[in-house]
């Protein structure tokens, strides 16, 4: 028996597949798990340590009182390197400790011109305060966190009175290191031991397939089982010491600023430790109890939904696990191995523009078609896709709603951002720039195809020129030429005494623009297809129907219509695909001027992605386009082979 | 011509008359472009009119002559504004995309067209069908990979990366159908010599293909030449713009220098023009032949 169809084997290589896939997994989430939770109680820290400070500054009032107090505080916080205060009334640098600050620059003075960062992010926070209060949500940061590089981390926050921001506290604090990754003894644990279990057990089983495939199985699924335990542990671990960790923060700040108002003596107490653990929002994370120690309760929910996490994870990791075992153990590798191999040279071929299409095409469309799905937006981009799943919502949004046209007591009107009202402008812009092209195109090619013409090659060239030009330019040119008060097409309107038309102001007319500058630049195409086929037409034909007697327009119909098909309908077809997609004449000439109603589908979902910023909506939006593409396309093919046959 | 007497022509002043009014309208928005490059002005219209103007003032406003002939407005584009530097990404952009672009469609067309091989038929079909992906489906996750993934934003290597790949479909229809033509005893001749597959593809299947190949190249270098929305999204950076990106940026918006927007159309439209006039036979026969493509 070869080794190539022993099950045994086969199921061997399978579990092991499975079993490194599942452990490698679990370990990027711990480690990822573990680093986020590192990350967010360095911060927290830090945060703590800022609303420590401020809270003594708030205490303190102004001036030298200020710069004692901070002062003092620093001298016993050693992770602080550098504190700065400035106050938006008058410029002031009100305190600095950092080490350049000192004989002629020390505070307080105004601030200089090249401390303008420090300026701005007063204005950026004192803005998102202001917006939070105003909106009463958390939208925009208010304490601002920027690493600095080498493991410290500039962070500030607002000086408040009376609700209204007045400057702002700003440190440099050093943060720990990141803590070191999980070993690789687990790991390998996890992979060698259901290696191990499976061979022995295999040895019993022998060569029989489905108690091979449910040993296999049950090896994977005990060592995930068993990681999975072990990876909630550390979770709930880290969480654990992260809390204790910002809670003894609190505890020793609140320490430090009872020992600095208690030896300069500060017109009001500082705020109570208790409230200083908050988010970037300055909202209560309420993780931290009054007193400084941790909230169990919320420690515990917290560790639940780790757990719940974990669980999510290794079901995942069991699922693709399987998958492997399943395809590994029944021969699927062995079998893609023997056809790779055998067609190496071809795949070696295709590999690298195979691999770029899948990076850059087909990946970003499928994560297109599942952003579909979403209700991803501005707001949330960065939430996992699980949490804004929305399911079909966006395409019954889409497609479901029928009522484009409306009936007000003003009259009726159009709702522009209907689907269905772009649909059909789509289609109108479609049929006649198609319908333009061909007219226009045919008969200039029919003239053209005069033999013994004088000027034939001059006409030929001049006309392609719309063709030949970026079509990005010809929009632009064609918006300036249309360009109500200064436009030379009012300007020749005018000449003739007709009054000047505001061209984007109403939908007729602005279709009227973006259907000119088409129908200039996509006349040549079809000239130059038609031209092409009329020139293989054979003489002999004509000559045999005027011996018959044929009219003119009888030569026309029976000779040169038959001999365009062949070239004409393909031309057809693809100028339909292109116009439907012109992006570029839409949103350069009308832009969708007026109100949206000269959109093309293309446009609407660029606005909707790019200007509404409602990318799951767009997404959704595209994916139908696509799929009247689709059906266009196999609409075309099905037609064309049959008129072929 | 005996010929000609037979078939009894139409007249042709008409022919002529037609001919001459579709040429004219042809003609005249480059007409316009050309007087206010040549105006030495940033105004939109080609003269200015008086508070009353009479029939004769308008007129002279449509007839594309500039009062003042004047190059200042190129002189400037490129030296005041940074439009040499917006020319050179795209050329850096365009050439790299091609080279790039083209190597990769050359392999793949070669393998496409020679070897029998599972996934041959669905690797063609899924190359054409990617044709049809809208591109406002492709920009968000483009967006997410290249500016946010590889951190690629504003950078000509992003640009040049999405342009190559994007551009391989055309490209592979195009060579494979050239390679389809190129006869398989010349290979197989070269087989029985010894010579190696590698060997085969570069030193007898791609010199025979080098037309094909160099209006391939050629076509690839126009669309990334040409290319609007992809490079309006990924150039954040003033000092990235590619010349498309650049020359919106002169009249979009509030902006209205019109003057640096035609005389920059100009620099960027001659070459891609000419070009184009010694293509086009190509075009249509490769268009017309591939089906539906957007």
């Amino acid at each position: 028996m070869t080794a190539g169809s022993s099950h045994r084997l086969r199921f061997l290589v399978g579990v092991a597949l499975a079993a490194l896939l599942g452990a490698a997994l679990l370990r990027a989430f711990v480690s990822g798990a573990s680093r986020q939770i590192a990350d967010e109680a360095e911060e927290r820290k830090a945060i703590v340590t800022l609303q420590a400070v401020t809270s003594l500054v708030h205490s303190a009032g102004d001036g030298d009182a200020v710069r004692k107090v901070v002062a003092a505080w620093q001298a016993r916080t050693p992770s602080v390197s550098q504190v700065r205060v400035f106050l938006a009334d008058g410029m002031r640098l009100e305190v600095s400790t950092a080490p350049g600050d000192a004989g002629e620059r020390a505070a307080p003075r105004r601030l200089q011109r090249e401390e303008k960062p420090l300026y701005d992010r007063n204005q950026r926070i004192a803005a998102a305060a202001q917006t939070n209060r105003e909106e009463q949500q958390a939208r925009k940061a208010e304490i601002e966190a920027a690493p600095l590089g080498g493991g410290r981390l500039s962070l500030a926050g607002p000086i408040e009175k009376d609700r209204a921001s007045v400057g702002l506290v700003e440190i440099e604090t050093a943060l720990q290191p990141a803590p070191r990754t999980p070993g690789w003894s687990g790991f390998l644990l996890a992979v060698i031991a259901p290696l191990v279990a499976f061979a022995l057990l295999a040895l019993i089983i022998g060569e029989r397939r489905l108690p091979l495939l449910l040993a296999g199985v049950a090896c994977v699924a005990v060592s995930l089982f068993w990681m999975g335990r072990a990876a909630a542990a550390q979770i709930a671990a880290e969480q654990q010491r992260a809390a204790q960790a910002v809670a003894e923060r609190v505890r020793e700040q609140g320490a430090v600023t009872q020992e600095v108002a208690g030896a300069l003596g500060l017109k009001t107490d500082p705020a109570a430790p208790g409230t200083w653990d908050v988010d970037g929002f300055r909202k209560p994370r309420g993780l931290i109890a009054a007193d400084g120690s941790v909230d169990a309760q919320r420690l515990g929910l917290q560790m639940k939904e780790a757990a719940g996490a974990v669980r999510k994870t290794v079901l995942a990791a069991g699922a693709l696990s399987l998958v492997l075992l399943l395809v590994a153990g029944l021969g699927g590798f062995s079998a893609v191995g023997v056809t790779l191999r055998r067609h190496r040279q071809a795949y070696l071929y295709i590999a690298p523009a195979m691999l770029g299409m899948l990076a850059l095409v087909f990946f970003p469309f499928a994560y297109g078609v599942t952003l579909s799905f979403t209700d991803s937006n501005l707001y949330n981009t960065s939430r996992p896709l699980s949490e804004i799943w929305v399911g079909l919502r966006n395409y019954a949004d889409i497609l479901g709603d029928f009522g484009f046209v409306k009936r007000s007591e003003s009259g009726i009107f159009v709702n522009y951002l209907n689907f269905y009202w772009t649909l059909l402008f789509t289609i109108l812009w479609t049929v006649t720039n198609v319908a333009i092209g061909v007219t226009s195109g045919l008969i200039l090619a029919l003239i053209l195809n005069t033999k013994a013409l004088a000027l034939r090659p001059l006409y030929r060239v001049l006309l392609i020129l719309p063709w030949a030009m970026p079509n990005y330019i010809t929009a632009l040119i064609w918006k300036g030429m249309f360009h109500q008060q200064f436009g030379v097409i009012n300007q020749l309107l005018q000449v003739f005494g007709l009054p000047a038309v505001s061209w984007f102001d109403r939908p007729a007319t602005s279709f009227l623009t973006a259907l000119v500058t088409n129908g200039w630049l996509s006349f040549p195409f079809m000239m130059v297809v038609s031209l092409g086929a009329l020139q293989s037409i054979s003489a002999d034909l004509y000559e045999a129907a005027r011996v018959d007697g044929a009219t003119r327009w009888q030569q026309f119909k029976a000779i040169t219509l038959p001999s365009l098909r062949p070239a004409l309908v393909p031309a057809v077809i693809i100028s339909v695909v292109w116009t439907f997609n012109m992006f570029n004449i839409i949103y350069l000439v009308t832009g969708g001027e007026p109100s949206s109603s000269t959109e093309i589908l293309v446009t609407q979902a660029y606005k909707f992605a790019f200007e509404r910023y409602r990318y799951g909506y767009a997404a959704a939006y595209s994916t139908v386009i696509f799929g009247i593409l689709l059906v266009y396309g196999v609409i075309q093919n099905r037609v064309s082979k049959a008129t072929e046959a | 011509m005996p010929l000609s007497r037979l078939r009894d022509e139409l007249p042709h002043g008409p022919l002529h008359l037609i001919l001459a009014v579709a040429t004219l309208v042809t003609l005249y928005p480059v007409f316009w472009v050309f007087s206010i490059a040549f105006s030495g002005k940033q105004s939109l219209a080609i003269a200015d009119l008086p508070a009353n103007p009479r029939v004769i003032d308008r007129l002279r406003a449509v007839i594309p002559w500039p009062e003042k002939i004047s190059a200042s407005n190129f002189v400037s584009v490129m030296t005041d504004q940074p439009f040499a530097r917006w020319i050179l990404n795209s050329a850096l952009v365009a050439i790299f995309t091609t080279v790039l672009g083209v190597f990769l469609a050359c392999t793949a067309a070669y393998a496409f067209s020679r070897f029998k091989f599972p996934g041959r038929r669905p690797g063609m079909m899924a190359f054409l069908v990617s044709q049809m992906f809208p591109g406002t489906l492709m920009l968000i996750p483009l967006y997410i990979i290249i500016v946010q993934i590889l951190g690629l934003g504003s950078s000509r290597i992003g640009l040049i990366i999405v342009y190559a790949t994007t551009s391989i479909p055309f490209s592979v229809w195009m060579l494979k159908g050239y390679f389809d033509t190129i006869p398989k005893e010349l290979e197989e001749a070269a087989v029985i010599e010894g010579a190696s597959a590698g060997k085969i593809f570069w030193r007898i299947v791609l010199p025979l293909a080098k037309p094909a190949v160099a209006i391939t190249a050629l076509f690839s270098f126009m669309t990334s030449w040409n290319e609007f929305i992809l490079a309006a999204t990924f150039m954040d950076k003033e000092n990235m713009y590619t010349a498309p990106v650049g020359l919106r940026f002169f009249v979009g918006g509030f902006s209205q220098q019109w003057g640096y927007f035609a005389a920059g159309s100009i620099i960027v439209s001659i070459p891609v023009v000419l070009l184009f006039l010694y293509l086009q036979k190509y075009l249509v026969s490769g268009l017309t032949a591939g089906g539906v493509k957007g």
